[in-house]
């Protein structure tokens, strides 16, 4: 049975196609019901306890893979497709998509983009909102709305697939994807620096991101006894074994350190998002014996296992950094307690006024999202 | 209409009587930009800052007056032209780049800064800013982001919207707000990405933080000659079919070669059918290693001349063929009429052969030259307007050929914007549902409908602006 931070819906449907969910959202919706969509149940410890529960719109019966084009370097699919899934499927032809999310596997499409997740390669990719091209979402009044398309490049109307990128499905289910997929990069290597202090760390991060080929991927970790900085190489096999002899770090131990790496999880879970200039001094007001790992090239990190007494402080440092602490996963009464959100944006008054031109009876979610 | 004697001094007041312009004879300077449409604003101003935009802004709310912002007036779509009259909001006089923070690698522009501009002055710190769109030396950053526009380097680097951290903007009851920012997973709805690409219909931008990459360290630029469209076009999806995605894919047809050698002499063989200019960068050995793989693929498919750029100077020569391709064409016919399709890749030889049997039958010369790596054509339409009755012939054939784009499986436009031009034929790509859930956003950040009015949506009445058409040798030739 799904529950959400420890809430039972009173029904539970799983569509098998978007318009019977858009019917089961709509049916709902005029019922006054509260409906929570539910897709691989990855990151449904993201968001404020939910103010009421009442369906649970389970979105893995969406499990096509509508279309994927090599020549064309796209990929059409369903929201309940898992990850793993499309990359098979894109693998075929050396293509994928690169986006490694934390809590793998099992994350489906639909929930990686209303959660906005991703993993270490969006130092180089960005998150999906770089490289997402069409959605489809199904509304509370019932409709089924799209938007982009499937070609790569395009400005018909506007982008609203970036309104429900990250939107924690407030505005609406997303039922479809479309994306721009990548070629596999010709060669990869992934490298480490020998057991860094942290000062250290830092600056040989920032010597990895100055390089004329910077990592697609560079994670500092903090494990009990010591830090781990690791950098992941890809492109041509000349350029990328000379990337990493300027480095000279040294291969690193894990043959699968990144799959590893991507099984990360907590059921105590911050994230730290500031603008990554700031991310150093964040990094520094974290407790001595924090258990965390972070993209330095990219300003985020990920903490776990904390005591709750420990947050507020961090939160303050990355609102005051200009950034963000959003908890992931936490204990509903703790959430409830330091709110999942943090600070109201300042836009907050014309976010709700689109929530409520999407969503005007509060159907989906109500309380989960700070919006 | 013209305004009434009191609002025209009360936008004197707000940004200066130098900055008011509503003279009947300087308003035409006003009446269009670089598409075939054209109306007749009632008045234009030049604000100066953020707070003199909110004046104006909140002057329009009260008299209830359409206000359509404008940059360079470089857009294609008829997206700067005031259909119904009211303001040009020009930004015009917005044009500091306020800093460049090498560390960062960020720069904070106002939305008038020229967008060649900030390439040079990002240079100096070794770094570039990536949408480069063919007019760059012309239109500004503010427009850019209002199209959301593309360029040839997008292949590979992304659109507009991938490259802009935060603006400020200026909502139509004159509010100030900042959308986006520099930290990444900012909590909330991502209105930033929302207003990018939304063609002045939703905010006026008053203040860019956009984003700015390290020059590569090697560039090589390679240009391929090949008998036909189609085996141009086949080339460039076994290019992308082994895996590459070069920096910048483009090409250019016969009609266009022709005109460009007569005017640049960039050293496209003019027996070619077909140009392809290739692009790739990164590390040294990289952009070797990939050069070489590149050559041999489009051998492999018929290329009867390659010639790799030896210098910068001879890359520039090959570019100022390409960016100013469409300067040339005004040696064919003076007037043009430029589409905006895409279609996926593998679609291209098909459509691009439907293009020319249009072309071919309302008996008007097209000259293609496009971004064909994204699939993004621009089918253009060459005529002169003083033949009686062409201006129907030539709308006929741009419809028809965008037709073929969506019967493709494409779209209406990829960088250009959709504006007055393709507003008409967006049911094509979008149902009542898709275009309801669009207007609610409109009607939340633009509730009485004043900003840009007549654009994107498709016309209720038929409002007809004026068919003025562009001349190619006049206006876009002097820009290179
Ligand atoms: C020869 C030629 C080549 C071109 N090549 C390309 C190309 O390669 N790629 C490409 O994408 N485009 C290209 N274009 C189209 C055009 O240059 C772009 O759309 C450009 O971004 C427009 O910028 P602008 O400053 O001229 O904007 P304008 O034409 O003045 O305005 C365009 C739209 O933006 C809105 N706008 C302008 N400034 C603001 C602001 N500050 N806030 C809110 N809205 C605003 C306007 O209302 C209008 O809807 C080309 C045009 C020409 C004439």
């Amino acid at each position: 049975m799904v529950t959400v931070d420890g809430l039972k819906p009173k029904a539970v449907e799983k569509p098998k196609t978007a318009e019977e969910l858009a019917g089961c959202l709509s049916e709902a919706s005029r019922a006054g019901q509260a409906v929570i969509p539910i897709g691989g149940g990855r990151a449904l410890g993201m968001g404020d306890p939910p103010a009421r529960f009442d369906l649970a719109l389970v979105t893995t019966g969406l499990d096509r893979i509508v279309e994927v084009s090599p020549e064309d370097l796209t990929a059409t699919v369903q929201a309940g497709v898992t990850l793993e899934a499309l990359q098979a499927e894109l693998g075929k032809a050396r293509q994928f998509l690169p986006l490694d999310p934390f809590a793998s596997p099992g994350h489906t499409i639909g929930g990686l983009l209303a959660t906005a997740w991703s993993g270490p390669l969006r130092q180089r990719y960005g998150t999906p909102r770089e490289f997402l091209v069409g959605l489809q979402v199904a509304l509370p009044d019932g409709r089924l709305a799209r938007s982009g398309g499937k070609v790569v490049k395009n400005v018909s109307g506007y982008d609203l697939n970036k309104l429900h990128f990250g939107a924690l499905g407030s505005l609406g289910v997303i039922t479809e994807a479309s994306f721009k997929v990548f070629p596999r990069p010709l060669f990869e290597e992934t490298v480490e620096a020998s057991e860094p202090q942290l000062t250290d760390a830092w600056r040989e991060a920032r010597r990895a991101l100055d390089l004329k080929l910077p990592p697609v991927a560079l994670e500092l970790v903090r494990e009990p006894d010591r830090h781990r900085l690791v950098a992941r190489f890809a492109g041509s096999e000349d350029g990328v074994r000379r990337m990493v002899r300027e480095l000279v770090w040294a291969p690193v131990g894990e043959a699968d350190f990144w799959q590893q790496h991507s099984r990360r999880r907590a059921g105590r879970w911050l994230r730290v998002a500031v603008p990554p200039e700031a991310l150093r001094d964040v990094l520094q007001s974290l407790p001595e014996a924090a258990s965390w790992w972070a993209h330095p090239g990219v300003g985020v990190v990920h903490w776990v296992d904390f005591e709750s007494a420990q947050v507020a402080a961090v939160r303050a440092a990355a609102e005051d950094a200009g950034g963000s602490a959003v908890l992931l996963a936490a204990p509903s009464a703790l959430k409830s307690e330091l709110g999942a959100w943090g600070r109201q944006p300042a836009t907050i008054d014309l976010m709700r006024r689109v929530k409520r031109a999407f969503d005007p009876a509060g159907t989906l979610s109500p309380g989960r999202y700070l919006v | 209409m013209g305004l009434g004697p009191r609002t025209l001094e009360k936008l004197c007041r707000a940004v200066g009587r130098d900055h008011v312009v509503w003279d009947a004879y300087d308003l035409v300077i006003f009446e269009r930009d670089a598409s075939i449409a054209g109306a007749l604003p009632d008045a234009i101003v030049y604000p100066a800052n953020v707070e003199e935009v909110a004046a104006v802004l909140e002057i329009a709310a009260e008299q209830q007056l359409p206000v359509v912002p404008r940059g360079a007036g470089t857009g294609l779509s008829g997206g700067a032209v005031t259909l119904r009259g009211g303001l040009a909001l020009s930004l015009a006089r917005l044009r500091r780049i306020i800093e460049i923070d090498p560390k960062r690698r960020t720069a904070l522009v106002e939305p008038g800064v020229v967008n060649y501009d900030l390439g040079l002055e990002a240079a100096r710190h070794g770094l570039f800013y990536a949408p480069d769109p063919s007019s760059q030396k012309a239109c500004t950053i503010g427009g850019n982001a209002a199209e959301n526009s593309g360029g040839p380097h997008c292949l590979y680097y992304g659109v507009t919207t991938n490259h802009i951290l935060g603006m400020e903007v200026v909502l139509s009851d004159g509010s100030v707000h900042w959308v986006g920012g520099e930290d990444p997973d900012r909590p909330g709805l991502d209105l930033l990405g929302l207003l990018v690409g939304s063609e002045g219909t939703l905010a006026v931008t008053t203040k860019l933080l956009v984003k700015l990459l390290p020059t590569p360290e090697a560039v090589s630029t390679l240009m391929a000659a090949f008998p036909s469209i189609e085996s141009a076009s086949k080339a460039v999806s076994d290019v992308i079919g082994h895996g590459i995605v070069p920096a910048a894919l483009e090409m250019m047809d016969k009609v266009t070669i022709g005109a460009v050698e007569a005017h640049y002499k960039a050293g496209y063989p003019t027996s070619a059918g077909a140009v392809l200019l290739v692009e790739v960068d990164g590390l040294t050995e990289s952009a070797r290693e990939l050069t070489a793989a590149i050559e041999q693929i489009l051998e492999t498919d018929d290329a009867f001349e390659i010639r790799v750029a030896e210098d910068p100077a001879e890359r520039e020569l090959l570019w100022a063929g390409r960016k100013g391709a469409i300067g040339a064409l005004g040696h064919i016919k003076p007037n043009y009429y430029l589409h905006d399709g895409v279609v996926p890749r593998t679609k291209l030889p098909e459509v691009l052969r439907d293009v020319g049997r249009i072309g071919e039958h309302y008996r008007l010369p097209v000259a293609n030259v496009f971004h064909a790596g994204d699939g993004n054509l621009h089918p253009n339409i060459l005529f002169d307007l003083r033949e009686k009755g062409i201006m129907k012939k030539v709308e006929k054939a741009g419809e028809e050929m965008l037709r073929a784009c969506i019967d493709a499986g494409g779209t209406l436009s990829g960088e250009h914007g959709i504006g007055l031009e393709k507003n008409a034929f967006m049911p094509w790509i979008f149902g009542p549902d898709d275009l309801a859930a669009m207007q609610a956003v409109k009607d939340v950040l633009d509730p009485s409908g004043r900003l840009n009015p007549g654009k994107i949506f498709p016309p209720a009445g038929q409002i007809e602006p004026k068919l003025i058409a562009r001349s190619g040798v006049a206006s876009e030739a002097r820009w290179w």
